[in-house]
This record gives structure tokens, sequence and C-alpha cells, in this order.
């Protein structure tokens, strides 16, 4: 009996408007419980290497955790996956909100879309059942339209939509989707992948019940209860319901690791207008959550001032504050959260979005492109008018905003010269706001992310720096016994950083938000594990669950390999090398060699291969999944 | 002196406030002034005096001062 999931995938034939349900064995469902792990092991078993990441024979795999929909705070996610019209190689992205609990409750654990349809359309999924119907007359409408005009025609207000806007529309390479207009999948494109299939959205409405699921419902709901009751005695929790993901702006700041003008700096002259307190005061008008989470970190905005800003998007979080505001050297918080409801508007991933506009800022301050390109827009660092026009433009591939659209790498080689110091990426995905010159563990998850520069492949080296802090202590039980200064990169840091992506990876898998498990937030690392046994019934230990984790990366790897990726791509780019030029860590650069050498220790750990980067048959064969280096060895170029 | 509790260290403030006005008197060690206000030492990660990061063990305050102090997943001092 398979518990914690209805063990269904549900394949849509775009091609023929035709569809087909998968039942996952349980064997299979342990090595790949979920969201990341089960859509990588999907994608690495159906799509052939060098599929056109906007053709349609790309498949979009959206999938649940096996904790998804419990009534557990922050268990809420869902992996949206594909081959990356950014990176060329495997795509991923999470969402929380209410869509993928729903998904559940309607009877399936994973959606692919494979095909491309005649005309625009959207999915129906009720309780088993599926339509796909014409959605022409939503398309080139916006998000909280399409929703309105969805739920008034299946005439149910509590239908959960995924969807794209614009920006998936018009492919965008770093389309996002959204659900419920304010829950993103952001990063790597998936939004643009959704709109080449020509599907516009997807609706979903269930009547089961997660607990009616489980194995044990009653320690399930036990946990739920204690998890929700914690919150506001835990000071991470309840930081994270009081300011949400703003409110680390001043401490970055301090640190001088806030991005500032396309990296150039970590300290911000106007970060007075854009820290918490003026957020609090400026924008905030509510705390919101996702499904059954007791945190509520999402906030709410609404503006009428020097700029109208609706209440429908969500408020920026941090990436977004720093990326419109220091890294594009503006201090406008009024106009940060209206670059960030442009984003939510037309689904843009507003980190990319953010990262490209400095970008095309830095360009334009160098010359490299001029008011000519612009059509007269004076794209200078601090121009928040000129950020906005330019997201309008991005958005609907206009002028200049054709080109931004492309994302920084592809950008950068179009303009050529001196443009790609410039362009900061990993691998084509643009660096999330977060600065490994002073935090270097950070820095290796950029390098060796499967989906490029990513701030969520592991936890972040502050957390563990002090071998007295409730952080430190937290992640004891995944072994980490070395508290290290966060810019320390050394062979010990390479070993806290494995476990730590290991344990970052697992809780994606199991469909928590990172803003869950600890070190980061409250859940145990023993809670974590004992949910999953609760649930599945399953004799899980936090070993397995790391090596689940484990496991995800290598599925991903292994795709990324096939596409021809190898370790000339885990590189940082040449501006973390180069020293930054204002606040606490100015003049300090990464160390280009201890880097190399770190990439090295961490591949050991790993078991790839030094000098490729690929995973070995032996390390693939230890996590169960020997199949996989024959498909590496087999499709590869 | 003005004190400013970044992150989740407003939570260990009883009226979990963000800033605080604080007349300390004589100067004191920095550790004394986070007994005082309840902060444990270890919970902070990085500390701005003025402006400048400073190392924990070895500042002193006076009334004079703008502190700032913010946990460790805000970012690190070294």
């Amino acid at each position: 009996m398979l518990y914690g999931t209805t063990g269904k995938i549900l394949h849509i034939d775009l091609n023929t408007s035709t569809w087909t349900v998968e039942e996952l064995g349980e064997a299979t469902y342990r090595l790949y419980p979920g969201a990341k792990a089960l859509a990588a092991y999907v994608l690495l078993r159906d799509l052939p290497p060098h599929t056109e990441p906007l053709g349609p024979d790309n498949i979009l795999v959206l999938a649940n955790g096996v904790l998804t929909g419990a009534p557990l705070s922050t268990a809420t996610r869902f992996t949206a996956a594909a081959r990356s019209p950014l990176t060329g190689g495997y795509g991923e992205s999470e969402a929380g909100g209410f869509w993928g609990p729903e998904l559940k409750f309607a009877g399936f654990e994973a959606i692919t879309l494979r095909g491309r349809a005649e005309h625009p359309v959207y999915i129906w999924i009720k309780d088993g059942k599926v339509e796909i119907r014409d959605a022409r007359h939503l398309w080139g409408r916006e998000p909280h339209e399409a929703q309105e005009t969805i739920r008034g025609e299946l005439g149910d207000k509590l239908i959960r939509v995924l969807q794209i806007g614009a920006g998936g529309e018009n492919k965008v390479r770093y389309a996002a989707l959204t659900n419920d207009l304010r829950h993103f999948n952001g990063r790597t494109g998936m939004g643009a992948v959704m709109g080449s299939k020509n599907v516009k959205a997807i609706a979903v409405r269930g009547s089961g019940k997660y607990l009616d699921l489980t194995h044990d419902s009653k320690t399930v709901s036990n946990l739920g209860k204690q998890l929700a009751r914690r919150v506001k005695d835990h000071p991470q929790a309840w930081d994270l319901q009081d300011k949400g993901t703003p409110g680390i702006v001043a401490g970055l700041n301090a640190s001088g690791i806030l991005p500032t003008r396309n990296f150039r700096a970590g300290a911000f002259e106007g970060v007075d207008n854009l820290r918490w307190e003026a957020y609090e005061k400026e924008l905030l008008t509510a705390r919101r959550s996702c499904y059954a989470c007791a945190i509520r970190c999402k906030r709410e905005v609404e503006v009428h001032d020097r700029y109208e800003v609706s209440n429908q998007y969500g408020g920026p979080e941090y990436e977004a504050v720093s990326g419109f505001g220091s890294n594009c050297g503006i201090d406008d918080l009024q106009a940060v959260a209206k670059a960030n409801e442009l984003c939510g508007r037309y689904t843009l991933d507003a980190i990319s979005t953010a990262n490209v506009i400095a970008f095309a800022m830095e360009c334009f301050e160098h010359g490299l492109i001029g008011p000519y390109d612009t059509e007269g827009l004076d794209l200078s660092f601090g121009n928040a008018p000129a950020m906005l026009q330019a997201i309008e433009w991005i958005a609907h591939r206009h002028g200049i905003g054709n080109l931004l659209a492309e994302g920084v790498k592809r950008a950068s080689e179009f303009i050529g010269g001196e443009a790609k110091f410039f362009a900061l990426h990993v691998k084509g995905q643009e660096l999330p706001m977060h600065d490994p010159r002073g935090k270097v563990g950070v820095g290796l998850g950029y390098a060796v992310s499967e989906t490029g520069a990513d701030h969520l492949v592991a936890f972040h080296d502050p957390v563990v720096a002090n071998p007295n802090s409730l952080m430190f202590k937290s992640v004891a039980p995944l072994g980490i016994t070395d508290a290290l200064p966060p810019r320390e990169l050394s062979e010990k840091k390479v070993r806290n950083y494995f476990i730590m992506e290991s344990w970052s990876s697992a809780g994606k898998v199991t469909g928590l938000c990172y803003f869950g498990p600890a070190p980061r937030s409250f859940i145990e690392a023993q809670e974590m594990t004992d949910a999953v046994r609760a649930v599945t019934g399953w004799d899980v230990m936090i070993q397995e669950l790391q090596q689940v984790g484990e496991r995800a990366i290598n599925l991903a790897r292994v795709f990324n390999m096939r596409e021809g990726f190898s370790r000339k791509d885990d590189v940082l780019p040449e501006r973390l090398y180069t020293p930054s030029e204002a606040g606490a860590l100015a003049g300090v650069a990464m160390d280009r060699v201890a880097f190399a050498q770190a990439l090295t220790q961490l591949y050991a750990h790993k078991g790839w291969d030094a000098d490729t980067g690929k995973p070995t048959r032996e390390r693939l064969r230890a996590l169960g999944i020997e199949w996989a280096a024959d498909a590496m060895e087999t499709q590869s170029i | 002196m003005r004190v400013h509790l970044g992150g989740h260290l407003n939570w260990y403030d009883a009226q979990k406030r963000a800033w605080l006005d604080v007349h300390i008197g004589d100067a004191l060690s920095l550790e004394q002034l986070l007994q005082q206000l309840g902060v444990p030492a270890e919970e902070v990660g990085v500390a701005a005096l003025n402006g400048s990061v400073i190392e924990l063990e070895s500042a002193s305050v006076s009334d004079a001062d703008r502190l700032e102090l913010y946990p460790p997943v805000s970012g690190g001092s070294s």
C-alpha cells in the first residue's frame, strides 16, 4: 500500500488532446518520493537529450512532494521541471501557494505536459477527471483577469489556477509560472516552456483529504499542531512571520554583501530607504500564508502614491528588494514594489529580470548600448522609471527588451566586447542577490547547481558559523561538527556544504519550503523525518532522506552531462574574483585557486570525476540509480 | 544609545522592539550590553557600531553610539 501520495502521474499529450495515467509502484516512489526527485526521474527517463527547450517535444513536469498538502506548516511546495530555455540544462523551480496541495486532493501526484496544442488551451482537472478547454479568449489577458474568468466559467471560486502571463506567452527565457497570482515557480524559464505548448493555465480542484492518504494520520495531525503552536516561540520562524525575507536587507548591507550596482559593491548608500522599517511603513498592508502554513511569511503591499501598486500580486521578497533596489542603484521602495508587481503581472522571474536590468545599466554606463538602442531611454543606474519601462519591454519583447528577454548570457554574447564581464550568471542563469565574496559556500552552490546560479541549493555559511547558536545546534543530527567562519573556504567547509546541500535537496523532494526545515527555520531534522515516517509508514531515518536529496541532485546532474555540460560549466562570473568596491568587504574578492581546489574536493565528496564532473557509476550505483549511468554513457554527446 | 535588534534578535526583547534607546551611563563591553538586553551573544552574527563592523568580543559601547545587531542569517562578520 502506497501512503502519502495518490501514486498517479497524469501524462497529457497536447498534440492529440489525450491523456494517460501512470501508477507509481512503492519501490519507485521510495527512490523518488516526489517533487525534484520525481521530476528529474521522469525527465531523464522520458526526454531525449538535446530536445529543443521551446519546441513541442520538451516535457514540462509538475510534481508534488510526499508531504505536499499535509497539515504541516511549509508543506506546500511543488516542482516545475523541463529542459530549460535559459540554460539548456536541467530546469527546475519550486513554488508554494495552494496549487500543489489542490492537485493532490484532485487525485494526482504529478502532471506532465507533452507536445503542443493547436491553439491556446487551459486544462481543467477535478477529482481525477481531465478536460482540455479552449483558452483563445484568455491568451493575452493578465493573470488576475484570466483567473477570475476561469473560476467564473467553471463556477467555483476555490479553483486553484496555475498560469502564465505575457512573459510566458512571449517566451521570455526566464518567464515564471504563477498560482493564486502570488506564488511563483520563478527560475529557469518554466513559464516559457508552458507558453511554448500553448497552455495558458492549469485549473485544479479536489475533494480528497491528505490525512486519508497517510499511514498514521494521528501523528501527522499532532505534529502539525505542535509546529503551528511553535511559530511564535521560535525566533527564526517568528521573524519570518514578522518581517519575511525583506527583513534581511540591512544585515546583509552591514555585512558588506548586499549586491549593489551589478555586484560591484556590497553596501548601498540608499539602504535606509530599502530596509524593513521602510518596507513596513511604506508598503505593507497584510501578512499572508500558503496552504496550512502558520508562518505566514508572504507580504501583501499596496501603494497609491509615486506609483500605483496593486495588492493582487503579492509584495516583493528580499530578492526583489535587493535586485530592483540596491543592485540597480535605486533607493525608492515604491518603485521596487512596482517592478515586483510587473513581474507578477507578466510572470517574469523577478531575480533574473532584476539582474538583466542591472546588466543593461552597466552596459549603458560603459557605452556598450546607447540611447539609439534604447529608443532614448536613459538606462543609468538609479533611474527607476527606466527600470520599469525596461520590464514592460522585456515582457512584450519590444525593442531592446527583445534582447534582454534572452537573459544576460545571450545578451552579452550579442553585444560583445566587455559585456561578458557584466553578465552575472552561471550556466546562463542570472545570480540571485547573495554575494559569495562574503559567504563562500554560496559560491560553491552557484557553481555546481544543476540549474545554474541558485541560492536555495544549500543553506548559507553564516548559519553554521557559531557553535553555540540555535542554527548550528540544529544541524548536528545531519553530521555537521565544525562551526566555520562564512569566508573560510577549507576542506571542512566543503564537507559542511555537501551535507547541507543534500539536506536542502531532501527538503525540496519532500515538498517543504526552504523556510520550514532547520537550520533556516524551525522544523528539526528528526521532525522532518518523523513526518515522512508517519505519512508513508516507511522506516525512514535521517540518512535515507539525505540520500534521497543526493539522489535527486545526481539525476539532475546526469541530465546535464547528457546535454554536454561538464566541469567547465561549474564556474563563477569574473566579477566575483574582483574586489568588492564598498562596504564591510571592500577590497575582498573570491580566491580563484582556493575555489578550484574546493570544487575538486566537493566533487570527491559527491563521487564525481575530478576532471569531467561526471557522477561516477560507483556513486550512482550506491544511490540506487545505476540506470542513470547507462543513460549518461549511451546518450551523451 | 540607539540599538537596533535586526532579524530575529528582536524576538528576545519582551516588547519585540526593533529599535531601542538605552541609557548605559559608563561604557560597557558589548557582551555586557547584550546580557543587559537579554540577547544571547551566540545569536549575533554581525554587529555594526556607528556604521562599521566590529568584533563582538573586543568592542565596548557608550551612550553616544548607534549599534546595529543582526543574526547570522542576515550575513556574517568574518
